[in-house]
C-alpha cells in the first residue's frame, strides 16, 4: 500500500476580482505529489500553473484574490493557515525557486550572507557554523570556488550561477517539497541541462519531492514522473510521464505536442491549435477547450470531469471522447 | 546553386564599455558568410555569442567598425542613413519582443502602413488597400486595422511585426528570435506563417534564435556562434546529425528530448562554466576553457573557420564526420 502523499491538493480555486468582473484563474485543481515524487506541470502562459503554487503557499498578497479549497502538506492544511506559521514553513520543509532568481535575492548583500540568514531564522544555529554549511552548500550546487565567491553579490554572477545560488538557498534547510516555477525558461540550453542535473541529483540524494512547473514538454520528459497537463486554470489530463508524452488522450495535449518541431521533420507544416486560449472570464460552462476543439461535440457544453478513459487506472484525463476512438482522432491532427 | 544574396565579410562590431570595466568588447568578432537567395539560414549560440549584434550589422541598423556587408551585389557597410533608405525596403527586420517591437499608442493599420507612407510608396488608398492586404495574409481581418496591439495577443502582435516588415516587399527577412516568446501552439502558427510567406514571395531569411529545435526545424543552413565568431557553418541536417566542432556537439546534447525520442547516439555532454564574457574572451580557440578536447595548441592558437565540401568548422581537433544515410537526408 503506498504511504499518504507528501502533498494533497483538493478542489483548490482561486478567484481575482478586477474591474471587468472575476477572473477566475485556478478552476478545481486536484491533485497528489508522493514521496520522493517529481511532478511535472505543464501548460501554455496564463493556464494557472503559477497562481495554483502561490496560492497554497500564501504568496498572493493580493486583496482581490480568493482561495478556496484545500491543500494538506503532511496532513496539515495550507490553504487558511495563518501567515506566520506558513512563512515558517516555507523556506523550511518547503522551498519554492522562481523563473527569477532576482526575485528571491536581495541585490545589497552578499550570496553567503543571504544563504546565512535563511539557515538562521530556520534553525537555531552559529554564525561561523552556517557560513560553513552556506559554503558547503554553494559547492554542492556547483558555484567554483566556493568560498570566495560566497562573499560576492548577485549581480556579480550569471544567470545560471544566480539559479544556482537560489537553489543552494532553498535547499539550506533540506526542504521536503521543492517547488520550481519555470526554473530553467530564461537559461541557455546548456545551463538549463546542468540545473536539471543539478535538481535531479539533490532530489535523488535527499529524497525530497519536486514540483516542476514548466511550459517545455521536453523539460517535463527529462524530469518528471508523473506530469499534469493545465489548462485554462483546469488539469485537463494526467498521469505518467511516458503516458502522457507517448500516448497523450486529450485533444489540447494532443496539439500542445503536436506543435513542437521534431528532429528529422524539417520543413514540415506544425499541427496547431487553432483559436486562442479563452480569455480570462471564461464562462465556467462546459469544456474549456471547446472552442478550439476540432472534436467538439453537443456533450462537450457540459464540463468533462478528470476521470480513467482508458485501460490505465492512473491515466486521467478531462474529454468527453470514448476512450477507444482516442488513437484514431489523434492521428487526424498530426 | 542560387546566387548570393547577402553577404558578410570579416564583419567586427565593436562597443566601448564605460564604468568599472573600461574597454571595448567585439561582441561580433571577424564573421563572414553568405545568404543564398530563397534560403533560411539559422543562427544559433547561447546568450550573448553576439547573434543580435550581427543581424543588427547585417540589417545595417548599426554601423560596423570594420568588415564589408554587400546586399544585392553593393556594399552598405558605409552608406549613411539617407543611402541606406532604398537598401531598408528590400532588408528588413523583425524582432524578438511582440510586446515591445510595437508602439502601443499607434493603431495597428498606421503601423503597417508607417514604411510604406514614409517611402511615399503610393497615395492614401493605395497603402490602405496594401494594408488590408497585409493584415489578411498574416491571418487578420482588414477591419482589425483600427485597434491597438494592446488590444492582441502575443502571437498576434508578432504577425504584425511581420505584416510590417513586408509592407515594402523585402527579398531578405533578418528574424530575430522572431518566436521566443510565444508559447509552442503560437510559435507554430508563426512558423508555419513564415513558411508560406516564404514559398509565396520567394523571401530569404535569417533566422536567430537560440532554440535548436526551432532552428533546425526552419533552416537550410546553420551558422553556430561563439563568443562574437561562427564556430560551425553547415546544411542543417548534416549539422544536426553529424556536428564537427564541439560546441555544437554540446549544445545538441542540451537538448531535451520529448520521451521515448532521445536519439541514442547522441553522446550526452554536459559544459561545464559559463560562457565567458566577450570582454575577457580567451586565448587561442575561444571555447577551449570549456571544451572536453582541448590540447595545448587550442590554447594559444586561434582555429580559423575552414571549409571542406560546404561545411566550415574552427576547430583544431573537429569530431569525425558521420556519412548520413540516404533515409537521414530525408526531405
Ligand atoms: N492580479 C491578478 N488579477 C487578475 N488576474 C490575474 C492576476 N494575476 C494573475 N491573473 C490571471 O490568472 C491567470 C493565471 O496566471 P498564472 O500566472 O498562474 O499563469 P501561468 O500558467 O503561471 O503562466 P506563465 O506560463 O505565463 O507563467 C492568468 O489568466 C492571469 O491573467
Ligand atoms: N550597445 C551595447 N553596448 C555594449 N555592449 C553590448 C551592446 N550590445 C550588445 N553588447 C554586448 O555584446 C555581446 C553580444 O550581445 P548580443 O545581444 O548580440 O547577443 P545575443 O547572442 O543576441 O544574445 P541573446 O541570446 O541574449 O539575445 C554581449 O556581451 C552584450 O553584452
Ligand atoms: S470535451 Fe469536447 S471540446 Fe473538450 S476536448 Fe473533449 S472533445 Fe474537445
Ligand atoms: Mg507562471
Ligand atoms: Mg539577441
Amino acid at each position: 500500500m503506498p504511504a499518504a502523499p507528501l502533498l494533497e491538493v483538493d478542489d483548490l480555486r482561486v478567484a481575482f476580482r478586477t474591474r471587468d468582473g472575476v477572473v477566475n484563474a485556478v478552476n478545481g485543481l486536484s491533485f497528489t505529489v508522493g514521496r520522493g515524487e517529481v511532478l511535472g506541470i505543464v501548460g501554455e502562459s496564463g493556464s494557472g500553473k503559477s497562481m495554483a503554487m502561490y496560492s497554497m503557499m500564501g504568496l498572493l498578497d493580493n486583496p482581490n484574490a480568493t482561495v478556496t479549497g484545500s491543500a494538506r502538506f503532511e496532513g496539515t492544511e495550507l490553504i487558511g493557515m495563518p501567515l506566520p506559521k506558513l512563512n515558517r514553513l516555507r523556506g523550511s520543509s518547503i522551498a519554492m525557486i522562481f523563473q527569477d532568481p532576482m526575485t528571491a535575492l536581495t541585490p545589497v548583500y552578499t550570496v553567503g550572507w543571504q544563504i546565512v540568514e535563511q539557515i538562521r531564522t530556520h534553525e537555531k544555529v552559529s554564525s561561523q557554523a552556517a557560513w560553513k554549511r552556506a559554503i558547503a552548500l554553494l559547492d554542492e550546487v556547483g558555484i567554483p570556488d566556493a568560498a570566495r565567491r560566497a562573499k560576492s553579490y548577485p549581480h556579480e554572477f550569471s544567470g545560471g550561477m544566480r539559479q544556482r545560488v537560489m537553489i543552494a538557498m532553498s535547499l539550506a534547510c533540506h526542504p521536503s517539497l521543492l517547488i520550481a516555477d519555470e526554473p530553467t525558461t530564461a537559461l541557455d540550453v546548456t545551463t538549463q541541462r546542468q540545473i536539471l542535473e543539478l535538481i535531479r541529483d539533490l532530489q535523488a540524494k535527499y529524497g525530497s519531492s519536486v514540483i516542476m512547473i514548466t511550459h517545455d514538454m521536453g523539460v517535463i520528459s527529462e524530469i518528471a514522473d508523473r506530469v499534469i497537463v493545465m489548462y485554462a486554470g483546469r488539469a485537463v489530463e494526467l498521469g505518467g510521464k511516458s503516458q502522457v508524452v507517448r500516448s497523450p488522450r486529450h485533444p489540447y495535449t494532443w496539439g500542445l505536442l503536436g506543435a513542437i518541431p521534431r528532429p528529422g521533420q524539417r520543413g514540415q507544416r506544425l499541427a496547431t491549435i487553432p483559436g486562442l486560449p479563452p480569455g480570462p472570464h471564461d464562462d465556467q460552462i462546459g469544456c474549456p477547450f471547446r472552442s478550439r476543439c476540432r472534436f467538439a461535440m453537443d456533450e462537450c457544453s457540459e464540463m468533462p470531469q478528470l476521470r480513467a478513459t482508458g485501460e490505465a487506472a492512473d491515466h486521467l484525463d478531462a474529454c468527453w471522447l470514448s476512450g477507444d476512438a482516442r488513437k484514431s482522432l489523434r492521428g487526424e491532427i498530426a | 546553386m542560387s546566387e548570393t544574396i547577402l553577404r558578410a565579410d570579416d564583419v567586427v562590431k565593436q562597443f566601448a564599455l564605460r564604468g568599472r570595466h573600461r574597454g571595448t568588447i567585439k561582441a561580433v568578432d571577424g564573421v563572414s558568410l553568405e545568404v543564398k537567395a530563397g534560403e533560411t539560414l539559422g543562427i544559433v549560440g547561447e546568450s550573448g555569442c553576439g547573434k543580435s549584434t550581427f543581424g543588427q550589422c547585417l540589417t545595417r541598423l548599426v554601423d560596423v567598425t570594420s568588415g564589408t556587408i554587400q546586399f544585392e551585389g553593393t556594399d552598405i557597410s558605409k552608406l549613411s542613413r539617407r543611402q541606406l533608405r532604398p537598401v531598408r525596403s528590400r532588408l528588413q527586420m523583425v524582432f524578438q519582443d511582440p510586446y515591445s517591437s510595437l508602439n502601443p499608442r499607434m493603431r495597428v493599420g498606421d503601423i503597417v502602413a508607417e514604411p510604406m507612407r514614409i517611402h511615399k510608396t503610393g497615395d492614401r488608398r493605395a497603402i490602405q488597400a496594401r494594408v488590408a492586404d497585409l493584415l489578411e495574409r498574416v491571418g487578420f481581418d482588414a477591419s482589425m486595422a483600427g485597434r491597438f496591439p494592446h488590444e492582441f495577443s502575443g502571437g498576434q502582435r508578432q504577425r504584425i511585426g511581420i505584416a510590417r516588415a513586408l509592407a515594402l516587399n523585402p527579398s531578405v527577412l533578418v528574424a530575430d528570435e522572431p518566436v521566443s516568446a510565444l508559447d509552442v501552439s503560437v510559435q507554430a502558427q508563426v512558423l508555419n506563417l513564415l513558411a508560406d510567406l516564404q514559398d509565396e514571395f520567394g523571401l530569404t531569411y535569417v533566422f536567430i534564435a537560440h532554440d535548436l529545435g526551432v532552428v533546425e526545424h526552419v533552416s537550410d543552413r546553420v551558422a553556430v556562434m561563439y563568443l562574437g565568431e561562427i564556430v560551425e557553418l553547415a546544411d542543417a541536417e548534416e549539422l544536426y546529425a553529424s556536428p564537427a566542432h564541439h560546441y555544437t556537439a554540446a549544445l545538441l546534447s542540451a537538448i531535451p528530448q520529448l520521451d521515448g525520442e532521445a536519439e541514442p547516439e547522441r553522446e550526452r555532454i554536459v559544459l561545464t562554466g559559463d560562457v565567458p564574457s566577450p570582454a575577457n574572451k580567451p586565448s587561442g580557440c575561444p571555447f577551449h576553457p570549456r571544451c572536453p578536447a582541448a590540447t595545448e595548441i587550442c590554447r594559444t592558437e586561434h582555429p580559423v573557420l575552414h571549409e571542406e565540401g560546404g561545411r566550415a568548422v574552427a576547430c583544431h581537433h573537429p569530431l569525425p564526420l558521420r556519412v548520413l544515410s540516404s533515409a537521414e537526408r530525408g526531405a
